[in-house]
């Protein structure tokens, strides 16, 4: 018994490459996530398209891994922890592909923003953008070093997502309020915001896809939760 | 060993088996679980059909195997020589790899076990027990109409059955089954696995496969044997989502040697 690769050669590449494309979309994932956050914070229209285009990129990733596990699972009939990494890889790749979305939502916005955004407006979104940034960081790496300390971490690390995605929307909230026509950047902010806070919450959903394919069993307990919006 | 209150059925205690010098079951413990299904899982020589042909004493006919240790049926030791082993295979019903009917006619195959045992007493009573025995293995709608035609004239699968309704027609408590679809076609084997699931709620079952998918079908409990040894025994759900034991893991996801 060799107690390291699969008997079957071509199943060990099979998922190799499972895992070296679900390893390159999350790569894709987070640099889109960062161009979509530096475009914002500088509003840098001219990166928008760009960043739209690439999306296509990690869709394609996405279609690519779900058909590679459908063949494994027709194929090879995973058990244990090849089933359990097959199933995380699936979900994964699910989660990183809505991340991509997110990410290609938030550039968006920022075509219709005026380019001298004040820096009152700024500084939570950034530090959420960079809380959320860390944290798909953090996710990728605990995947790739199959970290459960890192995954629970994460997965709790979320309420501080929460808390700054609160504090983002209050100063928008606020800066609204001092002037009526401000509506549209104001709504176009919140828009970034929320999206911002739901990739918050897909990585999240990655780090309990990490627990489980490690562990073998789920994260039990409700999910941290950040203090509601205070008006 | 025990995962449930379910009731024991049968209880193995530092169960040793040799075959000449050869030692080929290392202080075996399992406990198997009334009226469930038991797959035993491992490699080709590990010992799983050694373990199984200890629960109806069927290693006796083998002049050079020694079996040392406790095998309990209901608490009550079946190695004690006092033990009548005809009765105890009466008990402990066997459905091997290769169908074997009988070179006889399917009536006389199922009829075969009951006039050992004396157990009809006119021919209504041993029609009504093939036709029971028959309809219990999902079998009889197939033969009803050639009964007096030859076992052999049957298909695989058809065999297959003709084994089982055989060793129900005695009224066992236990069935052990060695591979019982090996040899059969998907259709056949699904038929089979069917039938298993239907026998569990009546008897206990204790299955050797070579099939993870089966096991993972057919059973509650799963039992891993390496070189002799009892390596892990959980319920199936956690052997095949996530083993405890390496060694498990490595076999029943293909990184064995």
């Amino acid at each position: 018994m060799s107690g390291t690769g699969h008997t079957v050669k071509s199943y060990e590449e099979e998922m190799q490459s499972l895992n070296d494309n679900l390893v390159m979309m999350g790569s894709l994932t987070e640099n889109q996530m960062a161009d979509a956050m530096a475009a914002v914070i500088k509003v840098d229209k001219e990166s928008v398209d760009k960043i739209v285009k690439n999306d296509g990129k990690i869709n394609e990733l996405r279609s690519t891994i779900d058909n590679q596990i459908t063949t494994v699972l027709v194929k090879r009939a995973p058990m244990a922890v090849d089933l359990r990494i097959t199933i995380s890889t699936m979900k994964i790749s699910h989660d990183l592909e809505r991340i991509g979305d997110l990410a290609k939502s938030v550039a968006k916005k920022v075509k219709p923003l005026p380019v001298d955004l004040p820096d009152e407006l700024i500084g939570s979104l950034r530090r959420l953008g960079d809380l959320v940034q860390k944290q798909l960081k953090d996710a990728l790496d605990a995947y790739l070093n199959r970290s459960k300390d890192k995954a629970i971490e994460i997965w709790k690390k979320d309420e501080q997502v929460d808390d700054l995605t609160n504090l983002a929307m209050n100063e928008v909230a606020t800066y609204l309020q001092k002037d009526k026509k401000n509506l549209e950047m104001a709504t176009h902010l919140l828009f970034v915001t929320k999206n911002i806070e739901r990739a918050g919450d897909h990585i999240t959903n990655i780090a309990e896809s990490l627990y489980y394919l490690i562990e073998g069993e789920y994260l039990e307990g409700a999910r941290p939760k950040g203090k509601p919006v205070e008006s | 060993m025990e995962l449930n209150n379910s009731k024991i059925k049968i209880k193995a205690k530092n169960l040793n088996v040799y075959y000449g010098k050869k030692q080929a079951l290392f202080d075996i413990n399992l406990d198997i679980n009334q009226k469930e299904v038991t797959a035993l899982i491992g490699p080709s020589g590990c010992g799983k059909s050694t373990f199984i042909r200890c629960i109806n004493r069927m290693n006796d006919v083998i002049d050079i195997c020694k079996v040392e240790g406790s095998v309990e049926i209901d608490g009550a030791e079946i190695n004690e020589k006092n033990v009548d082993v005809v009765t105890l295979r009466e008990k402990v019903g066997m459905v091997f790899q290769k169908p074997n009917p009988f070179p006889k006619s399917i009536y006389d195959n199922i009829a075969y076990g009951p006039i050992i045992h004396g157990a009809a007493e006119n021919k209504d009573q041993m029609d009504n027990i093939v036709e029971t025995s028959l309809k219990k293995a999902a079998l009889w709608d197939e033969v009803k109409d050639r009964l007096n035609e030859p076992g052999t004239s049957l298909s695989g699968g058809q065999q297959q059955r003709l084994c089982i309704a055989r060793a129900l027609s005695v009224n066992p408590e236990v069935i052990l089954m060695d591979e019982p679809c090996s040899a059969l076609d998907p259709i056949a084997t699904a038929k089979i696995e069917e039938l298993i699931d239907d026998l569990k709620k009546s008897y206990t079952i204790v299955i050797v496969t070579h099939s993870m998918a089966q096991a993972v079908r057919v059973s509650q409990k799963t039992g891993f044997f390496h070189l002799g040894k009892i390596i892990e025994v959980d319920s199936t759900d956690k052997i095949f989502k996530n083993p405890a034991n390496k060694m498990t893991q490595d076999y029943i996801t293909g990184r064995f040697g």
